[in-house]
């Protein structure tokens, strides 16, 4: 696959003009709030559901999104223009009789301790935040918001059609990867949630519920195949900016052909729901693995609780399999799953230390935390509530050490 | 900078298992390990203390009296013992430690890894680990008076490694340099390349060293091995992963593992080379001349050998501990281990 | 004390006496020396696992061993 990524830095493009010409024609939408904010203003944002950078592909801009928004085409080839350093922030409050399984805040703070917490806090952020038309329950209310805001993106990203680009990438990547004699051969076993609604990775807009692991291109990712729709805890959280700017799957990218052989990307599902669905999927991920030939894995985790466990279980059936491993994950104050065999571990940070207080003068999504305290003297806040502070695909540089 | 110090009846002077019922009393300025405390330039304004029963048994009673006590002082700092391997003693300095904390007052304690105490602080204080007798009180108070001065002084403390404390089982976010993608690429072909190394150790049982030999040429040293090293055609039965038994034979009088007569059944590395010689993963022929030379006092009769290959860490302790066991009990001083 | 290739691993679950070994399948030898040379190195190496049993040492304290 080939896949040319036009760069259009949101400095040079009228992004205001377009922003107001954003239309949004929903009946399950009653309204949508929308602002655009900047790295460095005292703004907090809450109830954030995803981010998006703005994509479109520009000689068929149906196909934008495929699968989740746009017509069905395999992401990951030809021209993609992208409005570099811009996402647009997807905002709501599930009514709350239906409160998802968990308490699910959201924050982005553009400056203050908390913005070193997110890569949204350092983009300009179009900011959409959902009201649900009477009467619309929350998985209709979800998908609603779900397809608007992508839709959003492609339109914001419409703008770049027809000028110039600052910068493209010429990517190219086919399955099994190019490396020279002698050095090894990774893969990227990338977890992707499937839970149940409010709690779904899309792949072409379709959740990964039955998914057995299967080899995707990493242009496909980077490309607006996969999309968010999980709103588990924040910090834990893979947004769907955070697929199309994976710095795990840009690092392996980079690094093909020479450190090593990139040998594929597996996406897995996380959350697989009995025990033997969990050792099956672990020992088709590390049957997939192997017949790509890979000498060691990367096993990535998406959200907490028991998908820890399927990223655990994987590493044992990689390594049993002869195949070595590292794997990625968040603390909860600690492990929340650990097997002897996972003896090379990339802790992503402490999700629960917490961040200083900061008081923002303007709050964008919801006044009102989940928890019920004002958004903007809510005292200190859980890394765990920052959006992809904690990502467990390793955007971020943090990490947890012993005290 | 205003340190105050507790201690049980017995550093603090009153007497020994005799007075352990007294209840919590106060001196002012510094007593017994007090003393050696301001000698290294941490000034203690006041001590106090309670009998090791007493608190024990009045748990609540004498809690609250010490706590009145903090609550009326605001020091900047408390230091609890050392206690060393004492139970009582341990306990009482560990719930201390961690009251004081909890109310803003930083706490550090010295005391026996193994001791109650560690346990009873609940990661809310820091804890110098210390020898379990009073043999290790002058190892012990530089590093507590130098943690005591600084937490005193509001200054945040490094991990545990960096600064000599007991992991509170707390894990603190810090920036890397480096995003988690380009550290995971790092760790794999480290790993790759045989260096395994992690960001999150899974929490083994850590035992301090133990004493060095005296000299190795008056003790019986034992070969043990986890490389699956059995005599040909592996008549017990070893199995070549996830072992599940540990074996022991005799190696009286052998001068060297012979090939032909020794191989490894070990499953998880190739063992093509260590078959052609089998000393090289038991080194019977080199033990034996350092033996003869009288740099070893003696070999024991019979080496030890299990398979390391994805054995879990609760079975292998197992092993070692019976191992330790017998080895101890035939007069065995130390042990050469090899491992695969 | 323990003589491993992997030190790493050694210390990490808490051996406090470690010689790195010659090779993850050889800790105590080199197939490409000579029979005498192999020999000469192995003893090497248990004459520095004797040293280390008589030094007083901190926690996971790594030596490296001959070559």
């Amino acid at each position: 696959m080939r896949l040319e990524l036009a760069s259009y830095p949101v400095g040079t493009l009228d992004l205001e003009n377009a922003v107001a010409r954003l239309e949004f024609r929903d009946p399950r939408i009653a309204s949508v709030d929308v602002a655009v904010v900047e790295p460095g203003e005292s703004v907090r944002l809450t109830h954030v559901l995803d981010a998006v950078e703005p994509h479109v592909k520009p000689d068929d801009p149906a196909s934008t999104f495929p699968g989740a928004l746009g017509t069905l085409h395999p992401a990951g080839s030809g021209r993609t223009n992208r409005i570099a350093g811009a996402a647009v922030i997807a905002c709501a409050d599930f009514p709350a009789e239906e409160r998802p399984l968990h308490e699910q805040e959201s924050l982005i703070d553009m400056a203050g301790p908390g913005a070193a917490y997110s890569r949204l806090s350092a983009t300009t952020n179009v900011v959409l935040t959902f009201q649900p038309a009477d009467g619309v329950g929350n998985e209709d209310f979800e998908a609603a918001v779900r397809e608007t805001k992508l839709r959003a993106a492609r339109d914001l990203a419409s703008l770049t059609i027809g000028k110039e680009p600052e910068a493209v990438e010429e990517l190219d990547y086919t399955l099994g990867g190019t490396g020279r004699e002698g050095v090894p051969a990774v893969a990227l076993l990338l977890q992707l949630s499937s839970l149940g609604p409010l709690y779904e990775i899309y792949l072409y807009g379709t959740t990964l519920d039955g998914f057995q692991p299967a080899p995707v291109n990493p242009l496909e990712l980077l490309d607006g195949a996969l999309t968010g729709g999980e709103y588990h805890w924040a910090g834990l959280r893979n947004s769907t900016y955070s697929f199309q700017n994976s710095a795990l799957v840009r690092e392996l990218l980079a690094g093909n052909g020479e450190r090593f052989r990139f040998a594929g990307l597996v996406a897995c599902r996380g959350y697989n729901q009995s025990a033997k669905d969990k050792e099956r999927a672990a020992m088709l991920a590390a049957k997939v693995a192997g017949e790509l030939g890979a000498d060691g894995v990367i096993v990535t985790t998406d959200a907490g609780g028991n998908s820890h466990t399927d990223t655990m279980l994987t590493v044992r059936a990689c390594e049993r399999a002869g195949i070595r491993t590292v794997a990625m994950v968040a603390e909860m104050g600690g492990l929340t799953d650990h097997v002897p065999e996972a003896d090379a571990i990339v802790s992503v940070g402490n999700a629960e230390e917490l961040v200083p207080e900061w008081r923002p003068e303007r709050v964008l999504g919801g006044d009102v935390l989940l928890d019920g305290r004002r958004a903007a003297e809510a005292g200190p806040v859980p890394v765990r509530n920052y959006l992809g502070a904690v990502c467990q695909m390793g955007d971020m540089d943090l990490r947890a050490v012993a005290a | 900078m205003k340190v105050v110090h507790y201690l049980n009846q017995f550093f603090a002077g009153k007497g020994a298992e005799e007075l352990a019922g007294l209840p919590p009393f106060r001196i002012e300025g510094a007593v017994g390990p007090g003393k050696g405390l301001e000698q290294l330039g941490l000034p203690i304004a006041l001590t106090i203390a309670c009998g090791d029963d007493y608190f024990g048994e009045h748990e609540d009673l004498a809690l609250a009296e010490l706590l009145r006590w903090l609550d009326e002082e605001r020091p900047d700092a408390l230091v609890c013992g050392p206690s060393f391997g004492s139970g009582r003693y341990g306990y009482a300095c560990g719930i201390l430690a961690r009251e004081a904390t909890n109310r803003g007052i930083p706490a550090v304690c010295g005391m026996d890894p193994e001791s109650p105490g560690v346990i009873a602080t609940e990661g809310a204080a820091y804890i110098v680990p210390t020898s379990t007798n009073v043999a290790g009180m002058r190892d012990a108070l530089p590093s507590i008076a130098s943690l005591a001065a600084r937490l005193a002084a509001g200054e945040e403390l490094a991990g545990p490694e960096e600064e000599g404390y007991l992991p509170r089982g707390l894990r603190r976010n810090e920036r890397a340099g480096a995003v988690g993608a380009a550290r995971a690429i790092d760790l794999l072909l480290a790993k790759l390349g045989g260096d395994t190394r992690t960001e999150v150790a899974a929490r083994f049982d850590h035992v301090p060293p133990p004493p060095p030999l005296r000299a190795a040429g008056e003790a019986t040293l034992a070969l043990v091995t986890e490389a699956g090293c059995v005599p040909q055609g592996n008549p017990d039965g070893l199995p070549t992963i996830r072992a599940a038994a540990w074996l022991r034979y005799p190696i009286a009088g052998e001068h060297l593992l012979r090939e032909g007569e020794y191989e490894s059944v070990h499953g998880g590395f190739d063992v093509t080379a260590a078959n052609r010689d089998p000393n090289r993963f038991v080194p019977l022929d080199a033990a034996r001349l350092l033996e003869e030379e009288g740099r070893i006092g003696r070999l024991h009769d019979v080496f030890y050998t299990t398979t390391g290959n994805g054995t879990p860490v609760a079975v292998s302790t197992k092993f070692g501990q019976e191992i330790a066991e017998e080895l101890r009990d035939a007069g065995v001083e130390a042990v050469i281990l090899s491992g695969t | 004390m323990f003589v491993t290739a992997l030190p790493t691993i050694a210390t990490m679950i808490g051996a406090n006496r470690v010689i790195r070994g010659v090779a993850i399948t050889n800790p105590f030898g080199d197939p490409e020396r000579s029979p005498a040379g192999e020999l000469a190195l192995r003893r090497a190496i248990v004459e520095q696992a004797l040293e280390l049993l008589e030094t007083e040492v901190e926690p996971g304290t790594v030596w490296e061993g001959a070559q």
